[in-house]
């Protein structure tokens, strides 16, 4: 069972905690002035009353983490150094782990991104770009780029092997993108889904969102040209400081 | 007995970490009793870099110098600790992350109506860097003291712990948990904007519709400023689950916390905060702490 703590002495009465848990798990007790665990055995982990906090008095106990994919390492090793107690989410260890996690992705994707185009409709390219310049803006490598050609070189890195991408920039606005292996073109065939659905809207604008928050540019799609060895995007590039 | 040898070292910084140091009082004496401190600019007059056991370095690299005396610093010291904000994370001469060097210089030197008549820049003083950076980000660290200053307290406690070879332990616990103002929640509350327009002594000041950085901020001053009338302006840092979690960010936590106890608006408090991030996110700016959350625009909301 999941064991809370709140420590007494921290805790500045603001009942924040008792709101946020979602199985009513503190009653308020209004003559101390500081949250009562009541109701311990509904917790189930969500750690939304440790989020909530302001002064991080309260800790959970046996609490298994789900899976985690998202956090940025280097962040992870400064709090490991900082606060030494804390117990943090575990990343990927092997290869064999980091492929079940794609493949487990790809399968998932699928799903989400129909379910995107209905619920959401037309801003699914919104979703992708939101999620492209979260990639890029997470990345432990990254490095701000000089310029917009060295951005689209990284980004050509940072996606093999899973996709290859020759971006082709004519320096000024012009950019023509060649996508020869892709993930994305493999799951289709697998699964027998033509090209240029959802799924490639979603990897596009994902990609757009990343090299244009590496290269601090807005990437406007032209045409797209789907293919069953390569596929080809035309571009326009604008700078975003030029407004 | 051999006594241990500290060496300290001071670059973009104001100082202060080094007067908290004096600030331990008659604890400096005990202190002094077990160490030799072979290098200190504050006492000393030592220009080389002796062999040390263990180096405090304050403040940030801002400058050819600063580079060089890290450097020096990593060698001649056995354990090298970022002491204060400036070392662990930038700290406020790192908004200059924003505009890069080329473009300060020419607005304090050339565009100015102080300026010298030429039009030169004034030569001789050591290069600067492209941007105020943390120590981690040139050298390795081995311990970390942030705190702008840190607490004295906390400083005895750090120096103690290194040298009884342990690592110092940060806690979690936010700037909060030692106010002594009341969180409650109140109606009719509006976004007051601005410093010092929060009336009431003893309540809290998000709940007065005061932003107040202590719930997003490591608790390294026992909440000296909340407690004696002023906002917490977050100068010891993030907190450690707006370091872990990408998902979270000062801004976004006190609007969260802002809209359940007073009821303003969360979108209002959010464009209040990106307006003014160079105060909000003035100590950790040029951290990748900071500079690395997906939701994070920095430049966008300077205008730069």
């Amino acid at each position: 069972m999941i064991k809370i703590t709140i420590d007494e002495d921290a805790c500045v009465g603001c009942e924040l905690c008792v709101d946020e848990c979602p199985t009513d798990v503190f009653d308020f007790n209004k003559e101390k002035q500081i949250p009562e665990i009541v109701r311990e055995k509904e917790c189930f982990g969500c750690l939304s009353c440790s989020e909530i906090c302001p002064a991080a008095a309260i800790t959970h106990k046996d609490i298994e983490h789900s899976e985690e994919y998202h956090h940025n390492e280097e962040n992870l090793k400064l709090v490991a150094r900082l606060a030494i107690d804390v117990p943090l989410p575990n990343s990927p260890s092997d290869d064999k782990h980091i492929k079940a996690a794609l493949g487990d992705l790809g399968l998932r994707l699928l799903s989400v991104a129909s379910i995107f185009r209905q619920t959401y409709g037309g801003s699914l390219p919104a979703i992708g770009t939101m999620a492209g310049r979260m990639l890029a803006a997470q990345l432990s490598k990254h490095r701000i780029p000089e310029s917009f050609q060295e951005a689209l070189e990284k980004a050509a890195e940072q996606f093999a092997p899973a996709w290859v991408i020759n971006p082709d920039y004519d320096g000024n606005s012009k950019l023509s993108m060649k996508v020869g292996t892709c993930f994305i073109r493999e799951l289709c065939g697998e699964e027998g889904i033509e090209l240029g659905g959802d799924l490639c809207v979603l990897f596009y604008s994902y990609m757009a969102g990343y090299m244009g928050k590496m290269g601090n540019a807005r990437l406007k799609l032209i045409e797209s040209y789907p293919g069953s060895e390569e596929c080809r995007y035309d571009v326009e590039v604008f700078n975003k400081n030029d407004g | 007995m051999i006594k241990s040898r500290i060496s300290t070292e001071w670059l973009s910084g104001c100082s202060g970490c080094h007067i908290a140091m004096v600030d331990l009082h008659e604890k400096l004496m005990n202190l002094i009793d077990d160490v030799e401190f072979v290098r200190i600019p504050l006492f000393k007059d030592e220009k080389g870099y002796p062999e040390a056991d263990v180096g405090l370095v304050e403040g940030a690299v801002g400058s050819e110098h600063d580079r060089k005396a890290l450097l020096r610093m990593r060698e001649s010291c056995r354990k090298l600790v970022a002491f204060g904000t400036c070392a662990v994370y930038g700290g406020p001469s790192g908004i200059g992350c924003l505009y890069g060097k080329d473009t300060i210089l020419n607005k304090i030197y050339m565009d100015t109506v102080t300026a010298s008549a030429d039009g030169k820049l004034p030569e001789g003083a050591p290069e600067l860097e492209q941007s105020v950076i943390p120590l981690n980000e040139v050298v390795d660290i081995d311990f970390y003291i942030p705190g702008c200053p840190p607490h004295p307290y906390f400083i005895a406690i750090a120096i103690k712990t290194i040298l009884g070879d342990s690592v110092p332990a940060i806690s979690i616990k936010t700037v909060c948990s030692e106010c002594s103002r009341r969180m409650e929640k109140r109606e009719g509350v509006q976004l007051k904007r601005g410093v010092s327009t929060a009336s009431e002594e003893d309540v809290c000041f998000l709940s007065q519709g005061v932003i107040c950085l202590g719930s997003v901020t490591l608790d390294r001053c026992r909440a000296q400023c909340p407690c004696k009338g002023i906002v917490c302006t977050g100068c010891a840092g993030p907190s450690i689950d707006i370091i872990a979690e990408p998902h979270l960010d000062i801004r976004t936590m006190i609007a969260r916390r802002m809209n359940m106890l007073t009821g303003i608006d969360r979108r209002e408090i959010i464009d209040y905060m990106q307006k003014e991030a160079r105060t909000f996110y003035s100590y950790a700016l040029s951290s990748p702490v900071i500079y690395r959350k997906p939701s994070v625009e920095i430049k966008e909301w300077a205008g730069s």
